[in-house]
């Protein structure tokens, strides 16, 4: 499969403090990518510096091999990057279908945006049925469906979630990830944070490991379920157990 | 005058004021709503379009209260003097945007509206040094029609001033309501960073706020000269109290609030003139200002408490 | 992450790295900085002293007597938005009520009919009995030296009325209340017409005496008075500032809930800024109205306030000598600079014939000077002439693997003997939540949560992001006030206590995303910490007591055993500010502030977030140290080996409710805890849990 997005050896900083350190990914075409790691290490930063709210300092990222150094948020989202934002963040004074339209706020008076309004409703019936309603006004389960439905009205390449299932309850995790694999098979890249490591790790390709900055283990996401490290600091298990 | 149409007359006179500072809170309310900043500049942009507008009705070759126009001559000049003054406006609003406050945009705290109150002593000295300080007289070329309602007077200049003023209100709303551009200024009022998260133009969203605001304000600086027949440098900073009195009333950050709380500002103006005494009426709206910010800081229609740090 | 609002270093950063060449040597560095200090004083004060005798032209003593108001009112301001970070735009209106206070107490402008009340008050030589055809009338003739005192506390007492109802507005409002409030008072003034004879101006206010001799319309008296007042408030604002209290004005500027939360009484700290700021004002008035003989409203509107704010921000924010400084050179510049410049401009525009340059008058410019510098200022240096955080120096190779006798393991917390008594001693448990509710809006963030921490224990809270761990805290640490259910600490009752409260009760907490005072230092940081357990007011700080001495000189001492906790992590960098620390030194920092203030329960919200593996042994050994030393300790955690390592007790939520509870190695087991926290493919058995 083909590179989709490549980090090379990023260095971020926030003010003084030295965040992303030399980190490289790759996420090629067709893949579910996920990135661990504890807060504060670095992946919330990660989503930041892709979508470039964060820049920088040192290194460089490519999407479809093209540097996207001082390219703008709007542009990255007009190549094909859309962000499913930690905590959905939905316009919440606005309805349901007002956020949809947000969402292809890149595509003006585009032909396609009824097809791809039909997209989301195949995905999330419920969001059909809520369209007139104030999103602040829903349930975070169905900010979910709608946050990531308006993620898709972009018509992403590559969609990066940011922690999908933090807030959630256990049954309704269960069908986001579902949907999530649903959305890879019809062609569109993931790249996701998440902290619930076996859940994502369930559904994954392949994983990094972020700590205090660095990329400290990376590789298929079935190996790293077996890894030692991964086992006692994300899995829950103790080597006393 | 029996005291009924007096009251009747403070009524006419408080929704022409209201009027007035409704349009200008809409600009405060605009800008807050997507910056949380108080643009002190404001308050001068609109004295200084109170002059522009002056200067407009000059060019048409309309000079004092001699000319008086009606017909197509009258809609003619008022459209054009509206539409020079809310250009010139929205483009100075624009130009302090750039300059002023873009550099500020990711400072913290005060200093951005500390930076809009030295923009607004610039302002404020430019017209100072420029014109002079004695008040301007501004033509009206309006024929002086009036109605009789019982003893009160109703005249034309008056309800050219409603009419316009509830187009362009409602001008916004359908704008913020139903253009692709008015949801993404909504959309960026709302959360900001996920606004932009969309592909939305931030920059573009925060200069059509400024444009818009102060725009909203030329057409009340034209409204004010044609009300009062008159301008000088000093009247941004009572108006522009009073506007920004009236947007936190009605809870800032809402344009129906804006509206809302321009035309209760209006009339208390007028009726607290009325009943009480004209130099009190300045104490009586800045103790609604301090109440309404200690007591109920949401405002009327306002959504929620300001809580910037 | 960081959260934005605790750094907004990067445009400070590079405004310091632009201005880099400032920092080379200069002459004045190549005098040893011990006698910088001394030297700079005795200079400025000769210069002061001297210059009357030295310029003899009375207009100018005149003009130098009228800056230095304006530097005793930028001083007071001072206080108010540099220290405290409140926006006065209304300062101007204590000026005014200073002003009319000494106009009240000495002038023609009172005379109401004579009676015996007012006796007693002959005798004090504080009023005159005038004898008219009418009816006797009273003549008020407080001195001067009386009036000053007499001004500042009316002008403080006003300062606490206004202030008590709106100090708890924040930012701007806060600037826009003032703002109203600066409008009224000259208003009213205007408008009361029997206090102050309205826009014309008070009548025959007296002129000050001294020992009989009347300093009449001479320039040289008031100026000396200046000098004497402006040395008085800047040793006021200099004492202030490096005390308790001016550490907890800096702690509310730059973030008012951590300040909070370390034990600080907003409301009581914000008022007393107020009234400082508030009496400087007021003493000016006086010695402002008795200089000038009269006063009229125009003399306190907002273009006043608006150019002693002018005046701060030019010469620095924060910086005593930095708004002195700018005070005097925008009064000079208004009153002789351009002045002489207008002249000029008239002499060049004869030359060269132009019309307009000979009718050029740049005093009328004034204004217009000082929007611009106000934007300049705040464009192209917001820190202003004389900044007023200093710059940090890099640490040497030498200083930061510097070992100062503690290493960085656990072993030796133990021989730190001054860190204070972390042992709780009672019966009832140390903390007891019981059926706790929160709710934000319709959306349940807890529900019925029961908690008990039993004296000198571990508690660990885990559950996933959002699951309600740090409303807890928040919640309990009185923060979050939408709750309903029972909180007690030690036995006592305290779910309506405010933060400041529960932290002088012993509880003292760390945030999740780090809330330290970023433009303070490592040991100013720690001192706030111990603000609840130290006396000093602002009386002790002004008179500088033996007492106080000692007291700060403990409290440093303290300070330095705390931070040693951490090895020689911190102890290098005390004297720098904590925006330039990393993560790991700033989690650090902020559990060394929490114990500052001696609690008996230490919360601390993810404590090695943002460490690596060995920082993260490295500080559970720290805690795990602390905890022989008598604290009892309640821990969120996502590292389960931390948590496994430390807790005597897990709480695990999950939707903001308590699923499970127990030992560290029940709780693993348990299938609730295993579905909700661990995910679904552990229950299913898609990794084996053991």
């Amino acid at each position: 499969m083909p590179e989709l997005l490549a980090f090379r050896a990023v260095d971020t900083y926030y003010g003084d403090l030295h965040v992303l350190k030399a980190v490289d990914y790759r996420i090629d075409q067709g893949e579910i990518v996920c990135l661990l790691g504890g807060n504060a290490s670095g992946k919330s930063t990660t989503m930041k510096a892709i979508m470039g709210v964060v820049n920088p300092e040192r290194g460089d990222i490519l999407f479809e091999g093209k540097s996207l150094r001082g390219v703008s948020v709007a542009e990255r989202v007009r190549r094909g990057i859309a962000p499913v934002l930690e905590a959905r963040r939905l316009f919440p004074r606005m309805t349901v279908y007002e956020n949809l339209e947000m969402g292809a706020y890149i595509h003006p008076r585009s032909a396609d945006f009824d097809s791809d309004l039909g997209r989301v409703f195949t995905l999330f019936p419920r969001v059909k049925e809520r369209l007139k309603q104030l999103a602040g006004t829903l349930s975070g389960g169905e900010q979910q469906m709608v946050a990531i439905g308006r993620a898709l009205m972009a018509r992403p390449k590559l969609l990066c979630m940011d922690e999908p299932s933090m807030g959630l309850s256990p049954l309704f995790v269960e069908q986001v990830f579902d949907i999530i694999q649903t959305i890879n098979g019809q062609g569109t890249t993931i790249f996701m944070v998440e902290q619930n490591a076996n859940m994502a790790l369930s559904i994954a390709h392949r994983a990094y490991v972020l700590q205090t900055g660095q990329v400290v283990l990376s590789g298929p996401a079935a190996e790293l379920r077996e890894n030692e490290m991964i086992r006692q600091a994300y899995l829950g298990q103790m080597k006393v157990a | 005058m029996t005291t009924e149409a007096l009251y009747l007359q403070q009524l006419i006179n408080g929704l022409s004021l209201g009027a007035m500072y409704a349009l200008l809170a809409l600009g405060f309310t605009l800008v807050y709503g997507i910056l949380e900043l108080i643009n002190f500049a404001h308050f001068n942009v609109f004295m200084v379009s109170s002059f522009v507008a002056m200067w407009a009705l000059e060019l048409l070759g309309l000079q004092g209260q001699n000319t008086v126009l009606t017909g197509f001559a009258l809609v003619g000049a008022l459209v054009f003097a509206f539409v020079v003054t809310m250009t010139v406006a929205g483009c100075l609003g624009v130009a302090i945007e750039r300059l002023a406050l873009r550099p500020m945009r990711a400072v913290r705290g005060t200093a951005a509206m500390i930076t809009t109150i030295g923009v607004s002593y610039i302002l404020f000295n430019t017209i100072l040094l420029t014109a002079g300080a004695d008040s301007k007289n501004v033509p009206n070329p309006m024929p002086d029609i009036r109605w009789a309602i019982g003893d009160a007077t109703l005249r034309l200049r008056e309800v050219l001033i409603w009419a316009i003023s509830l187009a362009l209100m409602v001008g916004l709303h359908l704008f913020v309501t139903r253009t692709r551009l008015g949801k993404a200024m909504r959309a960026t009022a709302q959360d900001a960073e996920a606004a932009r998260m969309m592909g939305i133009d931030v920059d573009r969203v925060i200069i059509t706020a400024f444009f818009l605001g102060s725009a909203l304000a030329g057409a009340a600086a034209l409204i004010f000269g044609l009300y009062y027949n008159y301008t000088s440098f000093i009247i941004g900073y009572s108006a522009g109290l009073r506007a920004f009195t009236a947007a936190v009333l009605g809870g800032i950050g809402s344009v129906a609030g804006a509206m809302l709380g321009g035309v209760l500002i209006g009339l208390i103006e007028a009726f607290g003139g009325q009943i009480v005494s004209v130099r009190w009426t300045d104490v009586i709206i800045f103790s609604i200002l301090v109440l309404v910010l200690v007591f109920v800081p949401t405002g009327l229609l306002g959504r929620s408490a300001p809580s910037k740090s | 992450m960081p959260n934005p609002d605790t750094s907004a270093q990067p445009s400070r950063n590079m405004m310091g790295a632009s201005y880099a060449w400032l920092r080379r040597a200069s002459p004045v560095q190549r005098i040893p900085h011990y006698w910088r200090q001394p030297l700079g004083l005795i200079a400025t004060t000769a210069a002061a002293l001297l210059f009357p005798i030295i310029s003899g032209n009375d207009a100018n003593i005149d003009s130098a007597a009228n800056a230095l108001a304006f530097a005793a009112l930028a001083l007071g301001l001072n206080i108010v938005v540099g220290f405290a970070g409140l926006l006065d735009l209304g300062y101007a209106a204590f000026f005014a009520i200073g002003a009319y206070t000494y106009g009240a107490l000495a002038s023609f402008q009172l005379e109401p009919a004579w009676s015996g009340f007012w006796e007693p008050f002959q005798w004090l030589d504080l009023v005159a009995r005038v004898h008219e055809p009418s009816g006797d009338t009273v003549h008020f003739q407080v001195s001067f030296w009386l009036a000053l005192p007499i001004s500042a506390v009316t002008a403080a007492l006003f300062g606490v009325l206004f202030g008590a109802p709106t100090l708890r507005l924040k930012g701007d409002y806060l600037a826009i209340v003032t703002l109203g409030f600066g409008e009224i008072v000259p208003i009213v003034a205007r408008n009361w017409q029997g206090l102050t004879n309205g826009a014309m101006g008070l009548n025959g206010v007296a002129a000050p005496q001294l020992f009989g001799w009347s300093f009449g319309v001479r320039a040289w008296p008031y100026y000396y008075v200046g000098v004497a007042l402006v040395a008085l408030l800047i040793l006021v604002s200099t004492r202030l500032k490096v005390s308790r209290i001016g550490r907890a004005w800096m702690a509310i500027r730059e973030d008012e809930i951590a300040a909070s939360a370390m034990g600080i009484n907003l409301v009581r700290l914000k008022l007393l800024a107020f009234a400082t700021g508030a009496a400087f004002a007021g003493a000016t008035g006086t010695y402002f109205v008795a200089k000038l003989q009269t006063a009229t409203p125009e003399m306190f509107m907002f273009p006043v306030s608006v150019m002693i704010l002018v005046m701060i921000v030019f010469g620095g924010i924060g910086s005593v000598w930095g708004v002195v400084a700018g005070a005097l050179i925008l009064q000079i510049l208004q009153s002789w600079f351009l002045e002489d410049l207008s002249q000029w401009l008239h002499a060049l525009g004869r030359l060269v014939n132009v019309e307009w340059l000979q009718q050029v008058e740049l005093s009328s410019w004034i204004e217009m000077i000082f929007g611009v510098i106000l934007v300049a200022m705040m464009l192209y240096r917001r820190q202003g002439l004389i900044p007023a955080t200093r710059a940090v120096q890099a640490l040497s190779l030498a200083e930061q693997t510097a070992q100062l006798g503690v290493n960085t393991g656990t072993g030796g917390i133990e021989r730190l003997h001054n860190l204070g008594d972390f042992t709780y001693r009672g019966d009832a448990p140390l903390l007891e939540v019981k059926g706790l509710t929160v709710r934000f809006g319709g959306l349940v963030a807890l529900r019925e949560i029961d908690l008990t921490v039993p004296a000198r224990s571990i508690v660990a809270v885990i559950g996933p992001n959002g699951s309600g761990k740090s409303t807890l805290f928040n919640a309990v640490t009185g923060l979050v006030r939408q709750q309903s259910g029972i909180i007690r600490f030690a036995g006592e009752d305290i779910e309506r206590a405010p933060p400041h409260a529960v932290l002088a009760h012993g509880m003292a907490r760390t945030f999740q995303n780090i809330r330290l005072f970023p433009n303070l230092t490592v040991l100013e940081n720690v001192l706030v910490g111990m603000h609840a357990r130290l006396h000093t007011g602002a009386v002790g700080a002004l008179l500088h007591l033996p007492r106080t001495q000692r007291e700060e000189a403990a409290a440093r001492e303290r300070a330095l055993e705390i931070l040693a906790v951490f090895g020689n992590r911190l102890i290098p960098r005390v004297d720098h500010t904590v925006a330039s620390l990393s993560y790991a030194n700033r989690r650090r920092v902020e559990i060394a502030r929490a114990l500052a203030s001696e609690p008996k329960l230490l919360l601390l919200d993810e404590p090695t977030a943002g460490m690596n593996p060995a920082e993260t042994l490295e500080l559970a050994g720290q805690i795990k140290s602390l905890h022989e030393l008598g604290l009892s300790i309640v821990l969120i955690e996502h590292k389960l080996d931390v948590v496994v390592s430390l807790a005597d007790n897990v709480v695990v939520l999950d939707h903001g409710e308590m699923i499970a509870e127990g030992p560290p190695d029940v709780v693993r087991r348990d299938e609730e805890v295993i579905r909700a926290y661990l995910g679904r493919s552990a229950s299913l058995g898609g990794v084996a849990v053991a």
